[in-house]
C-alpha cells in the first residue's frame, strides 16, 4: 500500500535517538550525551522512564539559537569535555539528532579535535552513533548504536589494565546481541538458556542488569549495570556469536568478519519452532544435549497448544509494532492457527529477506484504527489505547512505550516457557 | 520569522544572582546535565490541553513521536487534542523542503478530524530548513473554514518558559477576541490562566466557583474549548494560577480589553481561600465578597476537620520539595498546613519572582537546592535523609532508589490536588505514601547480620 496520507496520525514510531539511548543504557559506566536541543533528551527521558519506571540518565549538548547559526561542532566538543570532567564516566556515548544531522555537524572531526586540545581525554572511549530521525524508528537507532559500540569498543585493549589471563579450564564464552524487541526480562531468560549449555555469556547491550528495575542504584548520571568495558575487550575470544532479531544481523556479521567468530542470526525467540531452531543450533555449536529442564518446558507448551488450540485458532489479529517484535509475535500466532489480518510496522525494518507468513506494511496507529475494526485483538504499545478504545477491541500491550500496564519490562515472552506465557496473555484477552 | 524575543519581556528582568534561583536568563552548558526542556515543549504544555482542535507538529519524529498524549491534561468533551499528529519530516523533506507536505497534511487533517482549528508547531528542523510555517498556515486557512494557527516554537529558542510565553502570544494574537457575536463583558466571570486541568484539577475548583455564583469563562487552557477561548476577552477578571510564564498574556489583555488580573493558587486551604476572596474583591461585588467570606470559612473548617486525622500522622515529618515550575510557593504553604517541615526546597523552571516567594515562605533554616540535576537532587536526599519527597515525576524513580516516600505533584499524577477537595485528596495520598508498609521492607537488611536473627 502506498502511503495515502501526508501526516503521521498517532505515530507508533519512537525516535532513533531513543533507540540509541536504550542501547547505551545497557553498557556499564557509560554516560549518554545527546547532541541536540534540550527537549530532544527531555522527551526521551520521559518516554523511557514511564516505560521502565526507572530513572534514565541522559545528558545533552543543549543547543540554542546561536549554535544553529554557527553549527554545533564546538558545542559537541565542549559537551564531551564538560561531561567527562564533571561526571568521570568510563565511556561516553554520543548520538546525533534531527537538528544536528540537518546542519551536518561532523562528530568524528569534533572528537579528533577535542583530543588534540585535551590529550588527557585520549584514552576515554567515546562511541559516536549517527541517529538522524529519518533513518526509521527506535529499532534502527538501537541497531546503529550497537554496531557503533562494537566497532569502537570490541577488542580495544584498555591501557589502564593488564590483559586478563585466560584459564584453559574456564567455560568458553559466547557473545549475545539482543535486539530492542527483547525486554530486560527476556534477556535475563536468554542468558539463563545459553548458560545451561555450558557457556559463559557476554551480552551487548545487557539491559537485564541495568534496566531490570532493581532497588540498588547510586546517585550517578552514568549507567549502572550492563556490559562491562572489559567484556567488550574480551569479545574476540568468543567461540560463537548469536544475534537476535533481524536488525541485529549486521552487528553479528561485524564480529564474524573482524574476529572470525561464527555468527548465527536468530530472527525470533518466541514460538515453538523458533525456540526449537535456536536450541538445536545451540546444541550443535556447543556439542551438548538440550537440558532436561528445557525439554520439560517444551512438553508443557505442547500440552497448552493442545488444550487451547480451539481458542487460539481462527482469530483475526491486528499487530502494530517495531519490525523485529512484530515478526516474533506475529509468526508465533500464525503457528498456532491465528490469522494476522493487519500488520503494521513502525519502520521499513532492515529490508528483511525472510518469507513472513503474513504481509506487513509501514503504518501509524491511525491506520490501525482505520483497518482493525473487524479484528478480535490488537497488539500494540500503550499508545494503541486510542484505537482500541474507539473500536472496542481488546488490546494486548507490547513494544514501547507500555506505561499503563504493570510489569512489561519484566515480562518473558521468549523460549518455551515465555511462549506459553505470551499465549496465556493473549488468551486471557480474547476471552 | 521567529517571535520577537524582546516582545517576550525578558529584557526587563535581571538575572537573579541568588544561589538556586532558576537560571531563566542563563544558558544550560553542554554536557552539564541540567535536564531541562525546550521551547517547543513549553508551547505544547500551554496549547495542547485545548480539546477540540488538532495539534500538528511540523517536525521529525523525535518531537511528536516521543511525546504525544503524554500529559495528564483531561477533557470533559472532545478527545481530539490527544491525537498525535506530525508531518514526520524525512530526509527528502530536509532536502526539498517540507512546505508542500505540511500544507497537504493540514488539509487532510481538517477533512478527517473536523477540528475547530488547527495549531501548527514549528520545530528546530522545520525552522532550519527554512519552511515558512506562517505562510503555509495562511494559505491553508484560505482554503478552509477554520483558523490555522502557526506556533513558532523551535526548541533551540530556549527552555520551556520561552515556549510558554510564545504560546501566550499566539493565544493573544490569534485566538482571544476573535469570536463572532457579542463582545459584551460577562458579569462575575473569570478566566483561569495557567490551569491545565492536570488529573482534573480544574474540576476540583469548579464546584466552589459555582457555589459562589462565579462563572468560569474558560481556563487557559485546561479542558478549554476553542470557541470559549475566542470569547475569553468577555471575562471580567483574569486569574493567573501559580505560574508567571503567562504574565505577558494577562498584561496585554488588560491593555487591550481592560480586564484586570490577579495572581492566585488553588493548592492548599489557605491559598484557595485567599484566591477566592481576592477574586471576589477584584470583581468588585460586595454581595459576592460577603458570600465568599462566609463560604471560605465554612469550607476551611470542614476541610481542616477532614484532614485533622492525616495531619496528626504527618506532623513534624521532614520533607524535601522540588518542583518543575508551577505551584512551588503554593506547595510550601500546603505542606505547612499539614505540619510538615521543609528541609530543602528547589525549583527548576519558575520565574525568579516565584522563586523569591517560595524562599520567603520557607523556614530560613531550610536549604535551597542549587544543583538542579538528578545528581544534585540525590546528593541533597542523601545529606538530609528526609521522611518524604514532594517533587515532579521526572525525579520519581530516582528518588525511589533512595527508598524514601515520594509524591508526584506534576503532570504524571493521577489525582487532582486543587481546591478544598484537592487538599483532602493530597493529604490522603501523602499519608498513604508516607505510611506505606513497603518502606520498612525496603530498609530492612537481608539476610540479617549475625546476632540479629531473632529480631
Amino acid at each position: 500500500m502506498t502511503k495515502q496520507r501526508h501526516y503521521d496520525g498517532n505515530p507508533q514510531k519512537n525516535s532513533p535517538a531513543l533507540g540509541a539511548t536504550l542501547a547505551f543504557l545497557g553498557v556499564n559506566g557509560l554516560l549518554a550525551l545527546l547532541h541536540g536541543s534540550q527537549g530532544c533528551s527531555s522527551f526521551i527521558r520521559l518516554q523511557l522512564s514511564r516505560h521502565y519506571k526507572e530513572p534514565i540518565p541522559l545528558n545533552s549538548t543543549a543547543l540554542l539559537e546561536e549554535s544553529v547559526i554557527f553549527g554545533g561542532w564546538d558545542h559537541l566538543k565542549k559537551g564531551i569535555a564538560v561531561a567527562a570532567d564533571k561526571y568521570k564516566p568510563q565511556i561516553i556515548g554520543v548520538m546525533s539528532s534531527g537538528l544536528t544531522e540537518t546542519y551536518g555537524d561532523d562528530m568524528v572531526s569534533a572528537l579528533v579535535s577535542l583530543r588534540t586540545e585535551r590529550p588527557d581525554l585520549e584514552d576515554l572511549p567515546v562511541v559516536l552513533a549517527s541517529t538522524p530521525d529519518y533513518i526509521g524508528s527506535m529499532q534502527e537507532g538501537y541497531q546503529r548504536t550497537v554496531e557503533s559500540l562494537l566497532m569502537t569498543l570490541a577488542g580495544q585493549p584498555n591501557k589502564a589494565k593488564v590483559l586478563r589471563r585466560v584459564d584453559s579450564d574456564e567455560a568458553p564464552s559466547v557473545a549475545l546481541l539482543p535486539g530492542c524487541h527483547l525486554t530486560p526480562g527476556d534477556v535475563d531468560e536468554l542468558k539463563e538458556i545459553v548458560n545451561s549449555f555450558g557457556y559463559k555469556v557476554i551480552t551487548v547491550p545487557d539491559l537485564s542488569i541495568s534496566l531490570d528495575g532493581h532497588a540498588e542504584l547510586e546517585a550517578a548520571p552514568v549507567v549502572q549495570g550492563g556490559t562491562l568495558l572489559e567484556e567488550f575487550q574480551r569479545l574476540p575470544e568468543c567461540k560463537a556469536c548469536f544475534s537476535f532479531g533481524l536488525s541485529m544481523e549486521k552487528a553479528g556479521e561485524f564480529l564474524k568478519k573482524t574476529y572470525g567468530i561464527p555468527h548465527f542470526n536468530i530472527p525470533s525467540l518466541t514460538g515453538l519452532t523458533a525456540t526449537d531452531k535456536f536450541l538445536l543450533t545451540l546444541a550443535k555449536v556447543s556439542g551438548k544435549t538440550i537440558p532436561e529442564r528445557l525439554l520439560r518446558q517444551r512438553s508443557r507448551l505442547l500440552d497448552t497448544l493442545a488444550d487451547y488450540h480451539d481458542q487460539l485458532g481462527g482469530h483475526q489479529i491486528a499487530i502494530a509494532l517495531e519490525m523485529d517484535l512484530l515478526y516474533s509475535l506475529g509468526s508465533c500466532l500464525v503457528e498456532v492457527g491465528s490469522e494476522i489480518s493487519v500488520a503494521l510496522s513502525a519502520s521499513q525494518g532492515s529490508g528483511n529477506t525472510l518469507a513472513l507468513p503474513f504481509s506487513v506494511e509501514v503504518g501509524d496507529l491511525e491506520t490501525l484504527e482505520e483497518s482493525a475494526a473487524h479484528c478480535d485483538l490488537i497488539i500494540a504499545n500503550s499508545n494503541g489505547r486510542q484505537a482500541a478504545g474507539v473500536l472496542k477491541v481488546p488490546h494486548l500491550r507490547a513494544g514501547l512505550p507500555v506505561f499503563d500496564r504493570a510489569g512489561y519490562p519484566q515480562k518473558r515472552w521468549i523460549g518455551y516457557e515465555g511462549t506459553q506465557q505470551f499465549l496465556f496473555d493473549t488468551l486471557n484477552l480474547l476471552g | 520569522m521567529f517571535t520577537n524575543l524582546t516582545k517576550l519581556d525578558l529584557k526587563d528582568k535581571k538575572c537573579m544572582s541568588d544561589a538556586g534561583s532558576p537560571k531563566l536568563c542563563m544558558k544550560a552548558l553542554p554536557g552539564e546535565g541540567a535536564e531541562r526542556s525546550c521551547a517547543y515543549d513549553g508551547a505544547r504544555v500551554v496549547l495542547m490541553p485545548i480539546t477540540d482542535v488538532a495539534h500538528l507538529v511540523h517536525g521529525p519524529i523525535a518531537c511528536a513521536g516521543n511525546s504525544w498524549d503524554n500529559r495528564g491534561a483531561r477533557s470533559s468533551g472532545s478527545q481530539l487534542y490527544r491525537r498525535g499528529l506530525t508531518t514526520d519530516i524525512m530526509e527528502n523533506d530536509v532536502i526539498y523542503g517540507g512546505e508542500i507536505k505540511l500544507k497537504k497534511s493540514i488539509l487532510e487533517i481538517a477533512a478527517k478530524h473536523d477540528p475547530k482549528a488547527i495549531f501548527v508547531y514549528a520545530t528546530c528542523v522545520s525552522s532550519l530548513i527554512g519552511d515558512d510555517v506562517d505562510k503555509i498556515c495562511r494559505e491553508a486557512e484560505a482554503e478552509l473554514t477554520i483558523p490555522v494557527i502557526s506556533v513558532n516554537c523551535p526548541g533551540f529558542l530556549g527552555d520551556k518558559n520561552i515556549g510558554n510565553r510564545i504560546a501566550g502570544e499566539v493565544l493573544y494574537d490569534r485566538v482571544i477576541g476573535t469570536a463572532k457575536g457579542s463582545d459584551e463583558r460577562i458579569p462575575l466571570s473569570i478566566n483561569l490562566i495557567g490551569e491545565y486541568n492536570i488529573a482534573g484539577d480544574l474540576w476540583g475548583v469548579l464546584p466552589d466557583l459555582k457555589n459562589l455564583g462565579i462563572r468560569l469563562q474558560t481556563a487557559i487552557t485546561g479542558d478549554a474549548k476553542f470557541d470559549d477561548l475566542r470569547s475569553a476577552h468577555r471575562a471580567s477578571l483574569n486569574v493567573l494560577i501559580c505560574s508567571k510564564s503567562l504574565t505577558n498574556l494577562v498584561r496585554k489583555m488588560e491593555i487591550r480589553y481592560g480586564i484586570p488580573f490577579i495572581e492566585g493558587s488553588f493548592y492548599g486551604i489557605q491559598d484557595t481561600s485567599q484566591t477566592l476572596i481576592n477574586i471576589a474583591k477584584a470583581l468588585n461585588d460586595l454581595d459576592l465578597l460577603d458570600r465568599t467570606l462566609v463560604y471560605v470559612k465554612k469550607k476551611e473548617e470542614e476541610t481542616r476537620e477532614t484532614i485533622a486525622g492525616y495531619k496528626k500522622l504527618l506532623e513534624n515529618k521532614q520533607a524535601i520539595l522540588f518542583t518543575g515550575g508551577v505551584k512551588t510557593w503554593s506547595m510550601v504553604s500546603t505542606l505547612a498546613e499539614l505540619g510538615i517541615n521543609i528541609l530543602a526546597g528547589g525549583t527548576q523552571n519558575s520565574t525568579p519572582e516565584d522563586f523569591q516567594r517560595m524562599k520567603k515562605l520557607m523556614d530560613p533554616a531550610a536549604q535551597i537546592i542549587e544543583d538542579t540535576s538528578s545528581a544534585g537532587f540525590l546528593k541533597i536526599i542523601a545529606e538530609k535523609k528526609p521522611d518524604l519527597i514532594v517533587a515532579g515525576g521526572k525525579t520519581k524513580y530516582l528518588a525511589h532508589k533512595t527508598r524514601t516516600p515520594f509524591l508526584d505533584i506534576n503532570h504524571g499524577r493521577k489525582l487532582p490536588y486543587a481546591g478544598y477537595q484537592g487538599m483532602i485528596t493530597f493529604a490522603e495520598t501523602l499519608t498513604r505514601t508516607v505510611l506505606s508498609p513497603v518502606w520498612g521492607h525496603l530498609k530492612r537488611e537481608f539476610p540479617p547480620r549475625e546476632g540479629e536473627q531473632d529480631d
